[in-house]
């Protein structure tokens, strides 16, 4: 029982550190404000459950979520491009918004509130996962490919780039590169391992529907940034690690399921205060944000 | 037509309510320039109070509204002086104050469900009556007087910010922070009353929501995405602005049922507010000094 449990919490942790590293290659890394990573995961999440839904091969549907939702990236870079602070953060806050009204709205493809149920578990090469520990595994592996492409990135001379898109981008474009292309990339990349963790999440979980995409889950992934430290890749596995295990802590005490769900919002809500509070670069962060 | 009609009406009952909620939001916006996205919540604070006071304890209807006002009143300036005061103090960029606006979102809300759990409760003070019907569309009392204490407190909330001392200081505050502490107002006592007065308002449309319809502990989410694009559409600095958006809010979302499936209500402010911010961040009255560089 226990051990199911500790190997749930490694599968989540897994997903999640994919997840909020790629968040900070944007916010951290680039300086790009956004609050529409949360939509992109979802985009994701979906692709893929409607992909092999369908019938088509686990391993088309996981790199399509990360297409899918690199694509979604790169236009919402572009559609934002010329706003700047709170009116971006409220543009990609209403990108997220969209993003869950399509979701619960259009029945024909997902059902809506619904939800999409009975999503497999991933198969690759003719193996299908069959328990918890060979999804460890799998997750794990996968987190370790996506984070090791991410950190060459980052320590790369377009990683340099990036940093210094974000500290100044006047100056960046002084030197003859053109920023916008700069922080399109990053957002695309960023935006392709949103959509792979993404898709891990619903063939983990097998079941998403719209509500697994929302306010609540932009919160989570903001603790887990922000905990660990903006622009450290460190610090968000750190973060991600500790925010999921706070998280569910929890569920050891003997509480009722109605209580646990808002406590454990109430737990992440007040770590996020603190930390702004009282530790603005978090754990391990180099910058302020922006 | 008769159609047409009660979707008409339909839309400025709803942007009566939306009009209540964008004010206090654009009101705190144009003298804090952060985005105060917890006063979602605030509504449902107020909402929830009535509940506890009227509903549970049984307190006097008009003596637990008039209570219910002032302790959201109260709560807007508790987040103010513990949350925002404090990040401000150290300089935090407006999108720290987003981030913590959405946290404290997400504490209050998380903590009404706590106490009052998920599900949803009604105050039920005034019995379902018959609408009455004007021009082929049907609207009950209560319906009214949403409308009617809406606008009239509208038109006190303009009064006060063009005849009163207070309001002259926040204008003055909105225009221009640096220029009005020179000329010796204090830009921190306008803060806190801004968020008192706009988390008041606030109460006051979560207890016509309350009268209205049913209380749930994630209410104010949606709301804040409807009072802030009525805001945004107006202008995000100018209170009148934001009344006059929050109707076309409402009056749009209502009129575009009947097109598309009515699930699609909520996905219509939401694209309002994307192309909005999009094409026309400054608003249809383009009241936006210093939005731009916010």
């Amino acid at each position: 029982m226990l051990e199911n449990y500790i190997i749930h919490i490694a599968i989540l942790i897994c997903i999640y550190t994919i997840f909020s590293v790629s968040y900070n290659v944007a916010l951290g890394y680039t300086g790009l404000i956004t609050l529409a990573h949360v939509a992109l995961y979802g985009i994701g999440a979906y692709t893929s459950a409607l992909l092999t839904r369908a019938g088509y091969p686990f391993i088309s549907g996981i790199l399509l979520a990360g297409v899918v939702a690199a694509i979604f990236g790169f236009f919402l870079v572009y559609t934002t491009r010329k706003l700047k602070g709170d009116y971006l953060a409220m543009a990609t806050l209403g990108f997220a918004f969209v993003a869950y009204s399509i979701e619960i709205n259009w029945t024909g493809l997902t059902r809506g509130a619904l939800g999409l149920p009975g999503i497999v578990k991933p198969a690759l090469f003719g193996f299908r996962i069959g328990s918890n520990v060979e999804m460890l595994l799998f997750v794990f592996i996968v987190a370790v490919i996506s984070i090791a492409i991410m950190w060459r990135i980052v320590r790369s001379g377009f990683g340099r780039l990036m940093e210094a898109t974000r500290d100044d981008e006047t100056g960046v474009e002084v030197l003859g590169k053109n920023a916008f292309a700069i922080k399109a990339k990053a957002m695309m990349i960023s935006a392709f391992f949103a959509g792979i963790a993404g898709s891990l999440f619903a063939h983990y979980i097998s079941y998403i529907d719209p509500g697994t995409f929302y306010l609540t889950e932009i919160i989570l992934l903001l603790t887990i940034v922000i905990v660990g430290g903006a622009a450290s890749m460190r610090g968000s596995i750190i973060g991600a690690v500790l925010v999921v295990v706070v998280g569910d802590v929890l569920r050891l005490f003997d509480l009722p399921s109605v209580l646990i769900g808002p406590s454990r919002h109430i737990i992440y809500a007040v770590l996020l205060l603190c930390v702004l509070l009282y530790r603005p670069r978090g754990i391990l962060g180099r910058v302020d944000l922006i | 037509m008769a159609i047409i009609g009660q979707l008409f009406v339909n839309g400025l009952i709803a942007g009566s309510i939306y009009a209540l909620v964008a004010s206090g939001f654009s009101l705190i916006y144009a003298t804090n320039r952060f985005l105060h996205l917890a006063h979602g919540t605030t509504v449902a604070v107020g909402a929830y109070l009535l509940f506890a006071l009227f509903s549970v304890l049984g307190i006097p209807f008009f003596v637990s509204a008039l209570v219910a006002i002032i302790l959201t009143g109260l709560f807007g300036l508790l987040m103010n002086r513990a949350i925002y005061s404090p990040l401000r103090k150290r300089k935090a960029s407006n999108i720290v104050l987003l981030i913590a606006s959405l946290a404290l979102l997400s504490l209050t809300e998380n903590i009404i469900m706590l106490i009052a759990g998920p599900g949803v409760k009604s105050i039920g003070w005034l019995p379902t009556k018959t609408g009455i019907h004007i021009g082929g569309a049907i609207i009950t009392p209560l319906q009214i007087a949403i409308i009617v204490i809406s606008v009239v407190l509208m038109i006190l909330l303009y009064l006060f910010m063009k005849k009163t001392k207070l309001g002259r200081d926040m204008r003055a505050v909105a225009d221009n922070k640096e220029l009005a502490s020179i000329a010796g107002i204090n830009p921190i006592r306008i803060s806190d009353y801004s968020f008192m007065i706009g988390s008041a308002i606030a109460g006051v449309a979560g207890i016509l929501i309350g009268l209205e319809q049913n209380l749930f502990p994630t209410m104010g989410v949606m709301l804040i995405i409807k009072g802030f694009t009525g805001a945004v559409i107006g202008g995000m600095t100018s209170v009148p602005g934001a009344v006059v958006g929050s109707y076309i809010v409402g009056v749009i979302e209502n009129l575009g049922i009947l097109w598309l499936p009515s699930g699609y209500k909520d996905a219509i402010a939401f694209a309002l507010l994307f192309v909005f911010i999009l094409w026309k961040p400054t608003g249809l009255f383009g009241f936006n000094k210093g939005v731009k560089d916010a």
